[in-house]
């Protein structure tokens, strides 16, 4: 290993978070997370075909304590259907995605009703599919308009600031990006799904780099779901297809990945002491068993500690990192060593 | 039997075969196969490449649920994706032969994601050796736990498996013994999963707790298998489970229960299968030549289906027809028709949910013997299900299928209008062909020409026309002749 690639980075796991639950406490297939200013870990369960109508966004902190959750399905003031993506502004309003609905619903901390703005289309300002939300340090919001393949700027109120972007595999193109984020100096992150990287832009739009490439070996990616970035300056992106997570530094060298260890959660080992059967059963549990498949779906489908369709990942203020599980029903969390 | 002279390259032949080899053409289709030959196409069917169908990942960031793949409904639509979408439609139509065959079920197994991986060894395995079908299938570990051969122990047997895999999966009952049972079972013990315990409980308990269901993962626990001696139909030592295999696939009976299957899936169909033991094939030639094929092929299922397709049995007249859809034929073939899905869709549910009420619920078989097929499908809940179903889908004429249609009839109007027999004959055509009684057709033909004339100007605003065929579609679908095969 050279000197450039020699890590400079070390993970240590240190809770897992969540529980599989239609409705109430736990998540639903849920497929972004955000954290407050005061540590509280905001979640939205997306639900799927049969239970479409939970749809929600649950409140909790990192000593599993739950403190409810707000949503429903449909397209009222304060509703949602097939929402993609949180985030709180530098007031703690939460902003929300809705794929479906085509807008960005405004709540505040309570998940009270604050307000919405956006309209479906491909001119200036409208979007198709909002995917991904994330906020500047002069709380501008840039939302990935994932089906118009593009990036656009808004005002906190909705008010067209700029975009960039279009179909395509070349720099500052897309297909169908989805997650994104932003770094200290305001320089912009975008999961370039389909294409398999990263991308780095000025606030307004320019190129700046690309991280990553097709394909399953270290510091590849594939169909990555979405991307942050720690004061440090490391890139840590939620490399879904690959079921894992993979980090570059800030020069876009790869530094690791992680590929999940799991443990049952305060939720989880409730569950088990009021289960007695499962709870004896699970005594004689091995969580990694040899495997005869090597797709990484399926890998992660037969083992439970792993990363199952990792779909979003976040830094809080003291630098923990957050792992988010689709198909699992939880979140992971790291620090650093 | 009936001879195909003289019908060798007509395009119903090539309509006929994509019927039962797929689940019916679009004429685009139909006339590049027949552009191909009538053997080139069989060939084309049975390759083994990686068929172009909907992208997984595309189907899991829209559609979650269809990547834990945790309820029936999500599923059963994952598979409609691939039915629908696949340019390799026999592999599709041999796991859903498989399926019907093998039948396992969800209600049960409580996941779904094992089920699909089930299927998709039928798609690996389906058309190869039925000896490395057979082994696949007793280490699936949906079986296992379907038929609780993790429950099956060393000195301490569950017959489940033994039992079902001679008589419902390889011979029929009747050419074994109680004893032969006993031994099969005991050569299959330690063919298990892992962590048999947790993962039974969790079945049990039907509990997706705490995090989602943990694909099932097949292991063989040699402590746990009995490698006594044993005697199984005849012969003799220290049999596990590929030796029982490998004697059932040397069986005669194994043959004609197989190709017996054949027939009444691909060819007509038969008397259902707890009637086999007493009642004498429809066609005991075409058996004998399938059987044939089983045996000089080294058992190879690809072979007996080039067999089946290329020989006039399969290509009679009297064969055309003489098999009542299936539910999922019905629905895959109707969407087919009229323009699949480009792109993931809320449609797929509706599909799958289609063919629960038609009476084939995808991954939820009535019993381990499977659907019986043939006149079963049919009741008066079942007929209006069918009816109505392909009348939406190919009523609407937004879809690019049934503009297709709409175009290929309006090219082939003179002077700008049809009569009322012309539309009729038309739709006909573009539906099959499809060849109906006499007074079926007048019926239609009284229904189109009190629909009024069918006219189409040069501004191309031609949707009162198109309405009325599509009404005239709509009604054809309701006939006899449109719910066989």
């Amino acid at each position: 290993m050279t000197a450039a690639t020699r890590p400079k980075l070390s993970l240590k796991y240190r809770d897992t978070i969540g529980f599989a639950a239609q409705g109430g406490r736990g998540y639903q297939l849920p497929v972004d997370l955000a954290v407050r200013s005061d540590g509280r870990i905001y979640v939205i369960s997306r639900c799927g075909y049969v239970e479409s109508s939970r749809v929600r966004v649950g409140i909790v902190d990192l000593n599993h304590n739950y403190y409810g959750h707000f949503g429903g399905k449909g397209s009222g003031d304060g509703q949602m259907d097939r929402p993609t993506a949180i985030a709180f502004d530098s007031a703690d309003r939460l902003y929300l995605a809705d794929e479906r609905n085509h807008r960005i619903t405004i709540f505040d901390g309570d998940g009270e009703f604050l307000g919405k703005w956006g309209e479906q289309g491909d001119g200036p300002g409208q979007v198709n599919g909002p995917s991904g939300l994330a906020f500047d340090s002069h709380d501008d919001v840039y939302v990935v308009d994932h089906k118009n393949n593009r990036v656009q700027k808004f005002t906190a109120s909705g008010g067209y600031l700029s975009g960039w972007g279009e179909a395509g595999n070349g720099s500052g193109q897309f297909n169908l990006p989805w997650g994104i984020s932003l770094d200290s100096t305001d320089h912009v992150y975008v999961a370039d799904w389909r294409n398999d990287r990263i991308q780095k832009f000025t606030p307004d739009g320019e190129f700046v780099s690309s991280f990553g490439s097709s394909g399953h070996g270290d510091g590849e990616l594939h169909r990555p779901a979405d991307v942050t970035v720690d004061a440090e300056g490391f890139v840590y992106v939620a490399d879904w297809g690959n079921q894992r997570v993979v980090v570059f530094d800030a020069r876009g060298v790869y530094q690791l990945q992680l590929r999940g260890e799991a443990t049952l959660s305060k939720w989880a080992e409730e569950y088990m002491a009021a289960n007695a059967d499962e709870f004896e059963a699970r005594k004689s549990f091995d969580p990694y068993p040899e495997l005869d498949v090597d797709d990484p779906h399926e890998v992660s489908a037969r083992t439970e500690p792993y990363f199952w369709d990792p779909v979003s990942i976040e830094i809080d203020p003291e630098g923990r990192l957050y792992v988010l599980e689709t198909n699992r029903h939880r979140f992971q969390v790291y620090e650093k060593e | 039997m009936a001879t195909t002279a003289g019908v060798g390259t007509d395009l119903a032949l090539f309509a006929h075969l994509l019927r039962r080899a797929g689940f019916g053409a679009t004429r685009d289709e139909l006339e590049r196969y027949q552009s191909m030959g009538y053997e080139a196409t069989v060939e084309e069917l049975l390759l083994n490449d990686e068929p172009q169908v909907m992208p997984d990942d595309l189907i899991r960031r829209y559609q979650v649920d269809q990547s834990d793949l945790r309820e029936q409904p999500s599923s059963s639509a994952y598979w409609v994706y691939r039915m629908v979408t696949t340019n390799r439609p026999l592999r599709e139509k041999i796991a859903l032969f498989w399926h019907r065959i093998f039948a396992t079920g969800q209600s049960k197994l409580i996941q779904g994601i094992v089920l699909i991986n089930q299927i998709e060894m039928f798609r690996k395995y389906g058309m190869g050796s039925f000896r490395d079908l057979l082994v696949e299938l007793s280490r699936d570990p949906a079986m296992i736990l379907w038929l609780d051969n993790q429950d099956n122990h060393n000195g301490a047997i569950n017959e489940n498996y033994g039992r079902e895999l001679l008589e419902l999966f390889s011979m029929g009952v009747g050419n074994y013994s109680e004893e032969d049972v006993k031994v099969c079972s005991r050569a299959f013990t330690g063919w298990t999963i892992a962590n048999p315990k947790y993962m039974s409980i969790k079945m049990r308990n039907n509990t997706a707790r705490p995090y989602g269901y943990i694909a099932l993962q097949y292991d063989y626990d040699e402590d746990d298998h009995d490698a006594g001696e044993k005697t199984f139909l005849g012969e003799t030592g220290n049999l596990n489970g590929e030796d029982v295999i490998d004697i059932i696939c040397r069986h005669p009976a194994t043959a004609g229960f197989i190709a017996r299957h054949f027939y009444h899936h691909f060819v007509a169909d038969e008397a259902p299968v707890p009637q086999w033991p007493y009642t004498p094939p429809k066609d005991p030639e075409a058996i004998r030549i399938l059987v044939d094929a089983y045996f000089e092929s080294d058992y190879s299922i690809g072979a007996m289906l080039r067999t089946m397709f290329n020989s006039d049995f399969f290509k009679s007249t009297q064969a055309r027809f003489a098999r009542v859809k299936s539910p999922a034929e019905v629905v895959i073939g109707a969407l087919r028709l009229a323009g699949g899905f480009d792109e993931p869709t809320m449609e797929v549910y509706e599909a799958a949910a289609a063919c629960t009420y038609m009476g084939q619920s995808l991954f939820i078989p009535p019993s381990v013997e499977g659907w019986q097929g043939g006149d079963e499908w049919i009741n008066t809940g079942s007929l209006v299900q069918r009816v109505n179903y392909a009348g939406k889908v190919l009523g609407d004429t937004s879809r690019s299928g049934v503009r297709s249609i709409l175009n290929r009839i309006k090219v082939a109007a003179e002077g700008g209008s049809l009569s009322s027999e012309q539309l009729v004959d038309g739709c006909l055509d573009q539906l099959g062909p499809l060849p109906v009684p006499e007074t079926t057709r007048d019926a239609l033909i009284d229904f189109a020409r009190k629909q009024g004339e069918v006219i189409f100007t040069d501004n191309g605003s031609d949707s009162e026309s198109e309405n009325k065929i599509a009404a005239v579609l709509q009604l054809i679908v309701a006939t006899r002749e449109h719910q066989m095969a």
